[in-house]
């Protein structure tokens, strides 16, 4: 009983936390539901690109939503808009400053060398560029502590790297990005690894600055520069007016399932109505903290899971009935209720849960958000119908023989005396055995 | 009430077939008949379409925006997406906000065109037509091959766990129900597409993963009780006899289940908005046939299997 009494305000105090969090932290939403920012990038020629074919911006695309991704920006969308326009519309959560400053950069790194021309010092390119990196990371200088940024450059690259510096021994070389200078270390030796860093000269980079240029790096450079030529904010794709009438009709669908379970299931269907508005505030506060956006996709897995957690106490209340007809005690009964029901839930879940890893791991956009709130869903209905209501359970009818059958929706008649009932240790239980 | 599944299990998997006949022969012929050769009418997420927007020199209310989509419906313009773009003060305009109307390709100065203008020009005090534009896909081939793919593996991580909890007649089973669902499901929308134009969007995808989730879940707990049975009573009673107790002792749990996922889904379709209607429907249809193949079609199969690995017994 004293362990039950732990876990009873170990409940307690999770869900007031979950109140907290769900007070102070903002809902993330998609686009569908509550809309965002919405960007019209145009493709720019230039004196190398006369004419923006259909190709160029199937790669423009392409190239942008790797930028999205890199952003960390989930549910965004990217759309082709007439011959050479972009739509790019982005949740309302999401820094909208900082996806602009993304969208619109070229990500152009070359590497040049020294030469003299009517008697001045230039640079020249030397062919080295950002298309021969494999992929650029962020670290620290060992020594100063600065943050610098490291490349690692393809096959190729390495080869490319490994001529350009034993041709420059003794001189610098300089590394533009964007057109900018960044850094011109003079080479001691011929470098052959395949490595190199950007120090961002003197002063060191300033740790955002290192940062996009290791994620446009990694993104790659745009095949045709865009402009951001239009920036609006949108209301919800599903429209506002479709989604204020969802609200209420899911909030009626579930009161109807509360009763539900209340006048079929009796005094375990309210614990279990109480377990599924703990259930609620865990799962709420956990989207939120993560944080992930939810989108209508990622509302679908919420109700599938809503499902699953009522499904979970429908088996083991089924099951305790069994028993308690068969005139065990309230105890055992509840125990073994939980503990023969355990075997479904605990497989059907982990079904689920497997599909949701495999299906988040490889599918698309909606599909992960799908995918990420059923997962999490799941798992926290296992703790909410089984050792919430359990617990609940326990405490509320104790250990003594069953005395008000009505409370389950069984009638005196239906609880079978002639049954000896012995008490079944929990261990046996668990397998199934039954004395 | 007890159901003899087993002795009418020829009848069940008739009636399955049944169910699922019409949707696959509207699903052949459709691929057939449509230009997009697709088993099912495809909306703009997966073709693009035309984005209409109109400039207003008023908020647009939620009304204002039903209203719109419900004159735009009854003019025959299908599947219309409306949005509402808010113009930022900064630009040098005196319009307040942009209505864009997402719908299948029309062509520029069209009689569809001159019809959604005069729709909304009854709805709003003189709005101008600021852009016309087609948009690309929202869910390329691409994106949609790739959820295939995931799908599979899906499926195969599905096959190989309960291979190693229960047995690989049970795992195929499994699966096979989820195809006799998702089956059914793909069917009646393929029928809805021909007979009302209704299309699929984006959100059939998850939809159709939601009823996936389900019709695995649900067969299983069936399952599970068949595997317990088992343990106790196969000395005492046939595989048919174990399967049918199974079936019954499940069959309360079964319908409370569907029951209640099935409450919140109907007050959805009929309380909630009409953008999520489809999606809505697609669940309800998945997750009741799913309850109806966990109870007659999964059981029986492995029923049917197991009377062939055991020669000259019979069932129940």
């Amino acid at each position: 009983m004293k362990n039950k009494l732990i876990m009873f305000w170990v409940i307690v105090l999770l869900a007031i936390t979950s109140i907290v969090v769900i007070c102070t932290k903002p809902t993330k939403l998609g686009l569908d539901l509550v809309g965002g920012s919405r960007l019209v990038l145009e493709a720019q020629t230039s004196d190398t690109i006369a004419q923006i074919t259909p190709d160029m911006m199937e790669s423009l695309q392409f190239a942008i939503e790797n930028r999205v991704n890199k952003l960390g920006v989930s549910e965004t969308v990217v759309q082709r808009s007439g011959e050479k326009r972009l739509v790019v519309e982005i949740p309302d959560v999401s820094d909208l400053n900082q996806a602009k400053a993304y969208l619109g950069e070229t990500a152009e790194l070359d590497f040049r060398k020294p030469v003299m021309k009517n008697g001045e010092a230039e640079w020249e390119a030397t062919g080295l560029t950002g298309k021969d990196l494999s992929r650029a990371n962020l670290s620290t200088n060992s020594q100063n502590g600065q943050w610098v940024v490291d490349l690692e450059f393809n096959g190729e690259g390495t080869k490319k790297f490994a001529d350009l510096t034993k041709q420059l021994v003794g001189q610098p070389m300089a590394i533009f990005f964007n057109g900018e200078l960044q850094s011109a270390p003079v080479i001691r030796e011929a470098i052959t690894g395949g490595r190199a860093q950007i120090s961002g000269g003197d002063s060191g980079f300033v740790y955002e600055e290192a940062k996009k240029m290791v994620d446009l790096l990694n993104a790659g450079a745009l095949p045709v520069p865009a402009k951001i030529i239009e920036e609006n904010t949108v209301g919800p794709t599903l429209g506002a007016d479709s989604i204020a009438k969802s609200k209420i009709a899911g909030a009626i669908g579930l009161g109807f399932v509360m009763i539900f379970m209340a006048i079929y299931y009796r005094a375990p269907g309210l614990i279990a109505d109480l377990a599924l508005v703990l259930y609620g505030l865990f799962l709420f506060a956990l989207f939120k903290a993560i944080p992930i956006t939810l989108t209508l996709a990622g509302i679908a897995g919420f109700i599938l899971s809503i499902g699953m957690a009522v499904d979970a106490n429908i088996l083991i209340f089924e099951r305790t009935k069994e028993e308690l007809k068969a005139g065990r005690t309230l105890f055992t009964a509840i125990n073994s209720g939980f503990d023969r029901a355990f075997t479904s839930i605990f497989d059907s879940n982990m079904t689920t849960i497997i599909t949701c890893v495999i299906l988040y791991c490889c599918g698309t956009s909606i599909v992960k958000g799908f995918a990420l709130t059923l997962a999490v869903g799941v798992i926290v209905s296992m703790f909410s119908a089984i050792t919430i209501t359990r617990n609940f359970m326990h405490l509320i009818f104790g250990t003594g023989k069953l005395t008000h059958p009505e409370l389950f929706g069984l009638k005196a008649s239906e609880i079978n005396d002639s049954f000896q009932a012995v008490e079944t240790s929990r261990e046996k239980a668990k397998f199934g055995i039954l004395d | 009430m007890k159901l003899d599944i087993v002795k009418n299990r020829f009848i069940f998997l008739a009636l399955s077939a049944l169910l699922l006949l019409p949707g696959i022969v509207a699903m052949i012929y459709s691929t057939i008949t449509y230009p997009t050769h697709t088993p099912l009418k495809v909306g703009i997420d997966y073709t693009g379409g035309t984005t209409l927007q109109y400039g207003v020199k008023e908020a647009i209310t939620n009304d204002k925006l039903a209203s719109v989509r419900s004159s735009l419906e009854k003019g025959g313009i299908e599947n219309p997406y409306l949005q509402i773009i808010n113009v930022n003060s900064q630009q040098d305009t005196d319009l307040k906000s942009i209505l864009s109307i997402r719908t299948k390709f029309i062509d520029e100065g069209s009689t569809e065109q001159e019809q959604i203008t005069n729709i909304v020009d009854s709805e709003f005090d003189s709005p101008e037509l600021v852009q016309v534009s087609s948009v690309g896909p929202t869910l390329g081939m691409e994106l949609f091959k790739n959820s295939l793919i995931a799908l599979s593996l899906a499926l195969v991580g599905i096959v190989a766990y309960l291979t190693f909890r229960f047995q690989f007649d049970y795992a195929l089973a499994a699966i096979l129900g989820l195809v006799h669902d998702t089956l059914f499901v793909l069917g009646v929308f393929s029928i809805l597409g021909l007979v009302y134009g209704v299309q699929i969007d984006a959100l059939f995808v998850t939809a159709l993963l939601t009823v996936i989730g389900f019709s695995v879940h649900d067969t299983i707990v069936v399952f599970d009780r068949v595997r317990e049975n088992l343990k106790y009573y196969s000395k005492k009673m046939s595989f048919g006899e174990i399967m049918n107790a199974s079936i019954n002792q499940t069959l309360a749990r079964s319908i409370n289940t569907s029951l209640t996922t099935l409450i919140t889904l109907l007050a959805l379709y009929f309380l909630g908005g009409v953008t999520t209607r489809d999606f809505v429907l697609a669940m309800i249809l998945g997750i009741a046939i799913g309850t109806y193949s966990s109870i007659f079609f999964c059981s029986t199969l492995v029923d049917v299997w197991e009377d062939k690995k055991v020669p000259g017994k019979t069932a129940a």
